[in-house]
């Protein structure tokens, strides 16, 4: 080597090294805001990029999540990260408010039942697209069409009881379901997308997903590389007026959990999504982070299917239910991170009442008599499957349950299979006892009659023809404290037949920098006019 | 040499049409439902029957396998069912991540491994040798999630020297033109966003070239130590030859045929590799789309993937094979 090519070595070098560690100081202040889109660089950005705290420049807020929107089709994923993000920048005839448990009105400004099967919508006469074009009744068909028709949708589901769909003027459509369907809105909050007519008649059905999507929301997209951000910033013409939110909202697709604790303190993003309770401390006790803590809507339970051995027994059920001490698996597995459930559904939920009263408190003895009283004095055998990674704690979970089942005599092998094939099973009814959650509880009615309706799925296969006509009685209920009512009288039957045994909610956990304030939503979305920097 | 190459690319073929039954097989035989792992929690029975007979998911394997088949041929392979987007699409557009990923693993682990070698080898039992001997035994027993993960917590979290994840930072990554974020950031004179590639692959790189290297010193160390006893090389050192010219220039151009060999199948491996370090930091490689492809019993995909992996391999070993003439002038193909 002569003494030229080392000379060349050694300047590459030092100019490589140099690239890399210029601006690498560590930030005093995980904060947001400063430069825009462009000039991150420019005015100074740190690795990882956060741009320079500014008092007086754009704000940009970076939350790391652990979902990916990997395509600009609102409809050809179903998570809950994209309902919240399209809904936002798209449109969506309403929200769920989970302070006042109640639907707030978004695109439509009111609704109404006229008879069982038919809803009529009335939309704001005063939006815009964000290309100014006007937002119509025309839209929302054309949407509806879009989430029965697209081959590549994956919300059929969401709309699978509305049978048809008419616009009957430029501001009002009419929606009609296949039966009575009093919790219809559960179905549309957040997840029903509006997109645009025009844009998708103008580029057709295979160009339109490749085009920035148009919206009407609080926020505009901006920019999406797959697998790696979103980004979507305020728009300046919202009808609802002025927008409180940052500036601009990054979306930064980061699954390792350590990954994202380690960003959040190193100042690269200001929200991270999901955080394990064992990671609590850390984030704590950092200078400028913070754990904010927020109900869960997804529901804990073991499932028991009565047509196998020896769940046919009621008294079995109730036995499991009170085998378990569900207060010290709260406080010791989950680190006191979860809420007791006491019937099906936690305060997060529609129509959560106070005074359920707690059915299975922890009583070995109990267990122990209700088993013998079943036949089977000597304890029985049973197989207990539960997802290893799925779930908070799920299999310390499920290991402290067993040895609290072994005590009274319920010998639980413990099952682990990977969750592709246990989900697969449980979805064809192959799994007699199993450890579950079901999310999404907004409005328990849908997830109740899932799990315990006759013939709906085979998840626990559990019949009963009293629950079933309060079913019916419960979804052609649309007095809302008629309802309400019906649900709490469902939920008490269920309880007490233990077809499952429910557990707990797991309390969610995020990171933010402290000059964050952010109340995180028990249903996962993340709404970006929520969030408030300092 | 011509005749070799075409003798063995034909060769492939059948190797890619197994790889391919194989890899189907496997999916299809391996439990879970692909319709109810990506349709939420709350679709219906009925949904996800709707979702099976959209992606044909219905027909018996072999109508699927032969569909895929027919339609590979012609370059198509499929929609992913978890992405809604054609495979090859998909695939095209994670490739140079995870290339540009495995050129500057490859590029560490040649820089750290052929001189820690070629120094090990030339002085047996020495500190130098030890001290080599030690680093190619970490590089290759340590798992690469965990160095991941601890360099992301020195450099990231203590150091803050480079950041924890990802590969470009939003407002600085400029025009996407052929995807290879370095090569777009010189093209459009974006230097911010060359020292942005480079922060942001820095610990990838060095996860997985850290390993690599120390399976290549180990190579390097033997070959040079076999080599230092040929006669030859007491020929040069008894011509007077300096001994640094001796083991640059006569000892590492012989001992380059088994390290060539190692690079060459490493870099293969490095594609599939990498699967793990593209995970942890949130690399959007082809390596991490396989990830969810699997979780998801996304069968195009995953076959889409393990297909490109499989040419990958075949090329790069065909391309090694031709590095040995350039290498070694005595080699001829036949």
């Amino acid at each position: 080597m002569g003494n030229r090519a080392r000379l060349f070595g050694l300047v590459a070098g030092l100019t490589l090294l140099a690239m890399g560690c210029q601006q690498a100081q560590p930030r005093p202040q995980a904060g947001s805001g400063g430069a825009p889109a462009g000039n991150a660089a420019a005015s100074g950005a740190a690795p990882g990029g956060q741009a320079a705290s500014s008092s007086s420049g754009p704000t940009r807020v970076t939350i790391g999540v652990t979902e990916t929107i990997e395509s600009q089709n609102p409809y050809a994923d179903s998570i809950s990260l994209g309902y919240g993000v399209w809904c936002e920048v798209l449109g969506c005839l309403m929200t769920f408010d989970p302070q006042t448990r109640a639907y707030k009105p978004e695109l439509a400004e009111k609704w109404e039942v006229q008879e069982p099967n038919t809803w009529t919508f009335h939309l704001r006469h005063d939006v815009q697209w964000h290309d100014g074009s006007p937002f119509t009744a025309a839209d929302v068909v054309h949407s509806f069409n879009r989430v029965k028709n697209d081959p590549t949708s994956k919300q059929k589901h969401n709309l699978a009881n509305v049978a048809s769909i008419e616009q009957l003027d430029d501001y009002t459509v009419r929606m009609t379901t296949k039966e009575p369907t009093a919790s219809l809105l559960s179905y549309l909050a957040d997840l029903f997308i509006i997109t645009s007519k025009a844009q998708y008649d103008k580029f057709g059905p295979d160009q339109i997903d490749r085009q920035p999507p148009l919206g009407t929301g609080p926020y505009m997209f901006k920019e999406l590389v797959p697998n790696q951000r979103l980004v979507i910033t305020k728009n300046p013409n919202f009808y609802g007026g002025k927008v409180e939110g940052p500036d601009e909202v990054v979306y930064r697709i980061m699954r390792e959990t350590e990954v994202r604790v380690t960003a959040l303190l190193n100042g690269e993003i200001q929200i991270a999504q999901f955080l394990p309770p064992h990671l609590m401390d850390r984030v704590n006790s950092a200078p400028n982070t913070k754990v904010v803590s927020t109900d869960s809507q997804e529901i804990m339970f073991l499932a028991m299917m009565p047509k196998t051995k020896p769940f046919d027994n009621k008294l079995v059920r109730q036995a499991v239910c009170y085998s378990l001490d569900r207060d010290s698996i709260i406080q010791g597995v989950l680190m006191g991170q979860g809420k007791r459930l006491d019937g099906p559904i936690g305060p997060a939920s529609y129509a959560y009442n106070p005074d359920f009263q707690p059915r299975y408190t922890y009583d070995p003895a109990k267990a122990k008599a209700l088993l013998a009283q079943a036949g089977y004095p000597n304890g029985v055998d049973v197989e207990f499957y539960t997802p290893v990674g799925r779930y908070v704690q799920d299999k310390q979970a499920a290991e402290a349950m067993t040895a609290q089942m072994n005590a009274v005599g319920i010998r639980a092998k413990l099952v682990t299979p990977e969750w592709p094939t246990l989900w697969a099973d449980v979805q064809a009814g192959r799994t007699p006892f199993y450890y579950m959650g079901r999310g999404s509880v907004n409005d328990p009615g849908p997830a109740m009659s899932q799990y315990f309706e006759t013939g709906v799925s085979p998840r626990i296969g559990y019949s009963n023809p009293q629950l079933d006509a309060m079913f019916e009685k419960e979804r052609a209920s649309f007095d809302e404290n008629a309802r309400k009512k019906a649900l709490n009288d469902e939920m008490s039957l269920i309880t007490e037949e233990a077809p499952a045994c429910f557990l707990w909610t797991i309390n969610m956990l995020w990171g933010m920098a402290k000059n964050i304030d952010y109340t995180p939503r028990p249903d996962l979305r993340i709404f970006a006019s929520d969030i408030r920097v300092r | 040499m011509t005749r070799y190459l075409v003798r063995r690319l034909v060769g492939t073929i059948p190797v890619l049409l197994l790889v391919t039954l194989l890899v189907y097989g496997l999916l299809h035989l391996a439990p879970g439902d692909p319709a109810s792992l990506l349709l939420p929690e709350d679709a219906t029975d009925a949904d996800v029957a709707e979702a099976r007979a959209r992606w044909g998911l219905d027909k018996p394997f072999y109508v699927q396998y032969v569909y895929f088949v027919g339609n590979a041929l012609q370059g198509n392979l499929g929609r992913s069912f978890r992405f809604a987007q054609p495979v090859t699409e998909l695939i095209g557009s994670r490739l140079p991540a995870t290339v540009e990923l495995a050129f500057f693993a490859v590029l560490i682990a040649t820089l750290i491994a052929i001189p820690l070698g070629v120094f090990a080898g030339a002085r047996p039992d020495s500190a130098t040798d030890n001290v080599g001997t030690v680093f190619g035994l970490f590089g290759i027993s340590m798992p690469n999630f965990w160095f991941g993960i601890m360099l992301i917590l020195l450099f990231a979290g203590v150091l803050h020297w480079f950041p924890s994840a990802g590969r470009s930072e939003y407002g600085v990554a400029g025009q996407t033109i052929t995807g290879f974020y370095f090569v777009d950031s010189i093209i459009t004179g974006n230097w911010a966003g060359v020292a942005d590639a480079f922060r942001h692959v820095v610990l990838p790189a060095l996860t997985l070239g850290c390993a690599l290297a120390g399976i290549l010193m180990r190579i390097t160390r033997s070959a040079v130590l076999e080599i230092t006893r040929e006669d030859y090389v007491l020929v040069a050192r008894a011509k007077g030859l300096m001994n640094r010219v001796v083991l640059w220039r006569h000892v590492l151009r012989n001992a380059l045929i088994p390290i060539v060999t190692v690079v060459g199948l490493e870099l293969g491996t490095l594609l599939s590799g990498s699967i793990i370090v593209e995970t942890v930091f949130a690399w959007p490689g082809v390596g991490n789309l396989l990830i969810t492809g699997v979780t998801s019993r996304d069968y195009p995909l995953v076959t889409g993937i393990v297909l490109m992996y499989t040419v990958a391999f075949v090329t790069i070993n065909l391309a090694i094979d031709a590095i040995y003439a350039v290498v070694d002038p005595r080699i001829r193909f036949q």
